[in-house]
């Protein structure tokens, strides 16, 4: 889930902060500058592990900043493909349904990667799963009896597998007046964008795989 | 910025979770030391330090949102990172290296810490191909035994820390002459660890 990745950068210090420990100061603007920020194809950043080498504190001309080039560790959440991870049901939609892990929101399920069968039940708005059982299923699983129903609803916990992750550099670019003043709503897309799966035994609410490995025996397929 | 190396290690849930404590404990510590410093300066009327202090590191907004929403995230009940210690894991893996699992599969049954057979199915792959059902067994025991029963409880911990703040606040106020040993006091608690915390605190108080 989490890992580390070795960036370099040049740091400017503040002469107000020329009273701490250099190294002191360099993690704190390290932090400002990059915890809780989506570095494109490296990941999330959660916060600044060490400095593994540091330059000497150069003025530049212009300013009283003293500029470090820095290399530092960085621990970046990004989950590698067919991770497990463990989240939180955020939201519900025929579509599918968003996760979150607290520090981060953009872990979505479509609804092609929940288990199978399930289908989603419009009176509740929630999906639901049906194990197999006995009897032959229904061809509409919406037929198939209340209490054979599993719903995942929202605020339930978990068990997903990473299928895939995406970047996007949504930068604005310069404005562009050819076409008078019509400011076209683009949609905002968030930079980091993870796609789950719980397709599979052993995924989806963690309600539904006890840890005593008592009676799991009711899915065999 | 340049990415020099963009996966350089891999990190347990359980690493990132004791970093992030380090610094949430740092934190409040500061935060603590600032408002001594601050009422210092208010008791004998100097503004004279009017500059920074020394141990007065700004804390970006960022970092804190993420430590503390991190720090939520494994305290869910399914999470078992806070029963874990660091001889608990290193046992753990010493324990899987017979069974031929790959570097990645280690590293989900440390942080997952499967304990039934269909999660366990999931971490490794083509799993009835590789081991018997005896070994899926035993590693479901072992992660068993890696975990410890009783949790740190990081989240009530932290909440006892604001109140020692708070409190701090008070007694310095009052009294100028013992508050020293008051916020030494409230400092061991801080970061102390393990059961019994909170009876310790009761008694500090009074």
């Amino acid at each position: 889930m989490f890992e580390i990745s070795i960036l370099k950068d040049t740091i400017p210090i503040h002469p107000s902060d020329f009273g701490l420990p250099p190294e002191q100061a360099l993690i704190a603007e390290l932090n400002k500058k990059y915890a809780n920020r989506v570095l494109h194809d490296v990941g999330l950043c959660v916060c600044t592990f060490d400095i593994t080498e540091a330059g000497e504190g150069k003025v530049r001309y212009g300013d009283g900043f003293l500029w470090y080039k820095v290399i530092f560790r960085m621990v970046v959440f990004r989950p590698f493909p067919s991770e497990i991870i463990l989240a939180k049901v955020k939201s519900v939609d025929a579509e599918g349904m968003r996760l979150t892990l607290g520090f981060f929101d953009d872990v979505y399920v479509p609804s092609a990667y929940l288990p199978s069968p399930s289908t989603f039940d419009i009176s509740r708005r929630q999906h639901f799963w049906v194990p197999p059982g006995d009897e032959e299923d229904p061809p509409n699983l919406l037929d198939v009896e209340e209490d054979r129903r599993m719903y995942i609803e929202a605020g339930d916990q978990v068990r997903v597998r990473v299928e895939s992750d995406e970047f996007y550099d949504d930068e604005p670019g310069p404005p562009k007046a050819t076409e008078g003043v019509t400011v076209q709503a683009i949609p905002r897309r968030s930079p980091y964008s993870i796609i789950c799966s719980m397709s599979e035994q052993g995924l989806g609410p963690a309600a539904w795989w006890p840890s005593d490995d008592g009676d799991e025996e009711m899915d065999d397929g | 910025m340049e990415v020099v190396k963009k996966r350089a290690a891999l990190l347990s849930n359980y690493e990132v979770l004791t970093l992030l404590r380090e610094l949430e404990n740092d934190h409040l510590t500061r935060a603590k030391t600032a408002l001594k410093v601050k009422k210092e300066e208010v008791a004998s009327n100097l503004n004279a330090g009017a500059g920074k202090d020394v141990r007065d590191v700004e804390v970006s907004e960022n970092l804190r949102t993420m430590e503390v929403e991190a720090i939520q995230y494994f305290a869910s009940d399914i999470q078992p990172a806070p029963y874990q210690t660091p001889e608990g894991i290193r046992e753990l893996l010493r324990s899987l290296g017979p069974y031929n699992l790959t570097k990645a599969e280690k590293l989900q049954i440390v942080n997952i810490a499967p304990q039934s057979m269909p999660v366990l199915w999931a971490i490794i792959e083509e799993m009835e191909d590789r081991m018997t059902v005896d070994q899926m067994q035993e590693i479901i025991g072992l992660v068993q035994n890696s975990l410890t029963k009783e949790t740190r409880e990081p989240i009530q911990q932290t909440s006892h820390s604001v109140v020692n703040i708070i409190e701090d606040d008070q007694d310095a106020y009052g009294d100028d002459e013992g508050y020293m040993d008051v916020v030494d006091d409230a400092q061991f608690d801080d970061t102390g660890e393990g059961a019994g915390v909170e009876g310790d605190l009761d008694v500090d108080d009074d």
